[in-house]
């Protein structure tokens, strides 16, 4: 395999890992958060849940860029390209938004969610204020997945 | 816009009607009560009053807690159960319903179930206790010191067992080793009595742990009962003490049958209650109440015609509201948009003077979470799901109105899937005007054009309700500004004509000049400088839709990825096809999930942080009128 394929799989891997690492801590956190609340309040697991779903989505976006790079480099359906350097660097480097955006947001969503889990303990009924300020966080995300999509449909190998 | 009119009422009446105009008030759910200005007689018997009631209340609770382990289970079963229905009008008949020998019974049980419980579980450590010294072959009752030796049961570490063994043939120990398990040995042990205290120093060095029956077992054991007999005695006690248990739980059981009455009875007593918190909130003398609330203008006359009856002993007068007070907020809607009503109560409800945002943001919210999933075979999932649960289910209230919101939505995403996405992954590309895996930057002009008319729209209310509050200068000069520089400064760089850049500094002066409010020049002229700056403001709303591309461009791409999983499993000999058919039906309900979360929540952040800044304000008080409550049942 060529250098510039190897870089876009890194590219791919990057996308997933670092997506993954920040929804991995995020939903760490309001996971921890909502296991403590829920011992004195078992009842709220449902929207407890919802809560500590929400930081996962970084995770997801990275999976979906990694997908895209394989479906680019016909990893995944059709037969294997072979990316120039130049073109195997562009694929990485448009990864990165997804990646580092992912991996910062995810951790500060967690900890929004995580004192989302402790208003809904207090406030039952404000279950949508918690996650609507998750989804400011997550603004960033979408914003880095949306740039990498372009990107990633803008090189054509 | 659609706040509806209140009005605020003053009842006037004899002191003797009073609980029964409670009642009636209580039972059409019109009024919201406020605290009348006038000091409170005769508080102390209705203190009493409430917490016999509330002890009433506890012990029901308690009993339906207890009763309720007999409930039907299975996750459907209580999705699709109906509450028991009473009439509201008669519903203090249930008062005759002798129920205090139920709950009286419904005590006895519990109180004897903890005991039997509390009883098995010390059998149970007995048991354990006994069960490595099982091997032991001698009567228990004769494990007593003689007059010249010491008798002795107890466990060592096993790590001492060799230097124990040494210890034992050095000095005159006998032993037997009853058992043996990972980490200790169980011994039993005979030495002289004459040197008791050197032998007890030694064991107590190697570790060696005393162990002694208790009382209780001694007593159960016969004269020549071995640890195995008194085991399985003690299993036997269990097992008897486990049938009375299992009799104590058919005879709750046959208790659940008054369950519904307790229920009910629950609920009325709730209300009683409530009767008596909201008679706090009157004026009394001793002939005379006074009480005062809050009305819908419409139902005023259903009011008076309610309280008809007690025409002889009663005057009531509704005005409205003096500019002073602060009337709650009731909204009002036309069917369709009545289900997104739940967003703007979430937002907070219109201040007085503003008004009510639901009918202009319901169209936006119902196109952005249809562009956000954009995936047909999930939008006529979700709708019919959201309409067999409100059909079999009957849902009421918020919930009912949630599960509109979700069909309506659901529609949405049908309609939009179909055109600019797929079904369930695979897309028609015959009903297709878009295809935003080949063309996004199509898609995201598209976002960038709604984001732009909805921020512009949200100007324009917030003109249009400033000339209504008669701010006209700032409202027409300012906003207007907005209105024109915004629209012809995008045609200005798209199509270069200076009359749309004249057009759109005509605009800008507007705002220079008028954006401000104070009324020294020089501050004015910066100030307004300073809000033209708020032009940024603008371009980063309008950009903040650039969202609905990438939601919608995630759910399309994860529907993909499922079905290219569900074809690799496909190659797989023997188990492919069901594996294929796992993957389809999970894959799919995770990404119909998630799709639906993420577009719900950001399109309702677009509506809130976007659109609602315009020109909303929040801040109005929700009308909770004096009803009837009801936890378990359902008054009809």
């Amino acid at each position: 395999m060529e250098l510039g394929f190897t870089l876009a799989v890194f590219g791919g891997a990057l996308a997933v890992v670092l997506g993954g690492i920040g929804s991995a801590i995020g939903v760490g956190l309001a996971g921890q958060a909502s296991s403590g609340v829920m011992s004195e309040d078992p009842e709220k697991f449902g929207s407890y849940l919802l809560l500590v779903a929400l930081p996962g989505t970084q995770g997801i976006y990275g999976f979906l860029s990694a997908f895209l790079v394989m479906l680019s480099l016909g990893l995944v359906g059709g037969p294997l390209k072979s990316p120039t350097i130049y073109q195997g660097w562009q694929i990485l480097i448009a990864c990165l938004p997804v990646a580092l955006a992912g991996l910062v947001s995810g951790i500060h969503q967690g900890k929004v969610c995580a004192s989302g889990v402790y208003m809904v303990a207090k406030q039952p009924k404000d279950l949508m204020k918690p996650v609507i300020m998750a989804a400011l966080v997550e603004t960033y995300a979408v914003l880095g997945l949306l740039i990498t999509i372009l990107l990633l449909n803008g090189i054509n190998l | 816009m659609a706040i509806a009119e209140v009005q605020k009422v003053q009842i006037l009446a004899h002191a003797g009607v009073k609980m029964e105009i409670l009642s009636t008030l209580q039972e059409e759910g019109l009024i919201q009560l406020e605290r009348a200005n006038f000091e409170e007689l005769d508080l102390e018997s209705s203190f009493q009053e409430v917490s016999h009631l509330e002890h009433r209340l506890h012990r029901l609770s308690s009993a339906l807690v207890y009763l309720s382990r007999w409930e039907e289970k299975g996750f459907v079963k209580k999705l699709f159960a109906q509450k028991p229905q009473i009439d509201r009008q008669k519903r203090e008949e249930i008062l005759d319903f002798d129920y205090l020998p139920v709950l009286d019974k419904i005590e006895k049980l519990e109180a004897e179930k903890d005991e039997l419980l509390s009883e098995i579980r010390f059998l149970e450590k007995e048991e354990e206790f006994l069960n490595p010294l099982e091997g032991l072959e001698l009567p228990l009752r004769s494990l007593k010191p003689t007059d010249s030796t010491e008798i002795l049961l107890g466990s060592l570490p096993l790590s001492q067992e060799q230097s124990f063994k040494e210890l034992a043939e050095k000095e005159a120990i006998w032993f037997e080793v009853i058992n043996r398990r990972k980490r200790i040995i169980y011994l039993f042990l005979i030495y002289p009595k004459g040197e008791r205290e050197y032998f007890e120093q030694i064991l107590k060095d190697l570790n060696f742990v005393h162990l002694y029956f208790t009382e209780n077992m001694l007593n159960k054991a016969d004269e020549n009962d071995k640890v195995k007999n008194v085991m399985e005695k003690i299993k036997e006690e269990i097992k008897e003490k486990e049938g009375k248990l299992a009799n104590l739980e058919r005879e709750g059981q046959n208790l659940f049958i008054h369950r519904e009455n307790l229920m009910l009875l629950h609920d009325v007593l709730l209300n009683e209650r409530g009767k008596i918190f909201s008679s706090h909130l009157l004026g009394e003398t001793e002939r005379v109440f006074y009480m005062e609330g809050w009305i819908r203008s419409s139902d005023a006359e259903k009011l008076k015609s309610k309280l008809q009856p007690y025409t002889d002993a009663i005057e009531i007068y509704a005005r409205a509201p003096l500019p002073e007070e602060e009337p709650p907020v009731i909204l009002k809607n036309p069917k369709p948009g009545k289900p997104f009503e739940l967003l703007t109560k979430l937002y907070g409800l219109p201040q007085r003077g503003s008004f009510d945002p639901t009918l202009p943001m319901a169209p936006f919210f119902f196109l952005f979470v249809g562009l956000c999933v954009s995936e047909a075979g999930y939008g006529l999932l979700a709708a019919l799901l959201s309409l067999l649960l409100i059909k079999f289910a009957k849902p009421k209230g918020g919930l009912l109105q949630f599960l509109k919101l979700f069909t309506l939505l659901g529609v949405s995403t049908a309609i939009l899937g179909a055109l600019i996405g797929g079904w369930f992954g695979f897309p028609v590309s015959e009903l297709m005007v878009l295809d935003p895996l080949q063309d996004p930057l199509s898609f995201l002009i598209l976002a960038l054009v709604l984001g732009f008319v909805q921020v512009w729209f949200g100007t324009l209310l917030n003109m249009i309700n400033g000339i209504k509050n008669k701010l006209y200068l700032e409202s027409i000069f300012a906003q207007g500004g907005w209105l024109l520089l915004l629209p012809t400064l995008v045609i200005y760089f798209q199509t270069k004509q200076s009359i749309w850049g004249i057009l759109s500094l005509v605009g800008a002066s507007g705002i220079v000049f008028f954006g401000s409010p104070s009324r020294n020049p020089f501050a004015r002229f910066f100030g307004g400088l300073y809000s033209l700056y708020g032009i940024s403001r603008y371009l980063a709303d309008v950009l903040s839709y650039s969202r609905l591309l990438a939601l919608g461009l995630a759910t399309s791409v994860i529907a993909m990825v499922v079905n290219t999983l569900c074809q690799t499993a496909l190659g797989i000999p023997w188990v492919g096809w069901l594996l294929a058919a796992l993957i389809f039906i999970g894959g799919h309900l995770f990404n119909l999930g998630i799709s639906f979360l993420g577009g719900f929540v950001h399109s309702m952040r677009l509506q809130f942080v976007e659109f609602f800044s315009k020109f909303f304000k929040s801040g109005g008080k929700p009308f909770s009128p004096f009803e009837l409550e009801s936890k378990f049942v359902e008054f009809i």
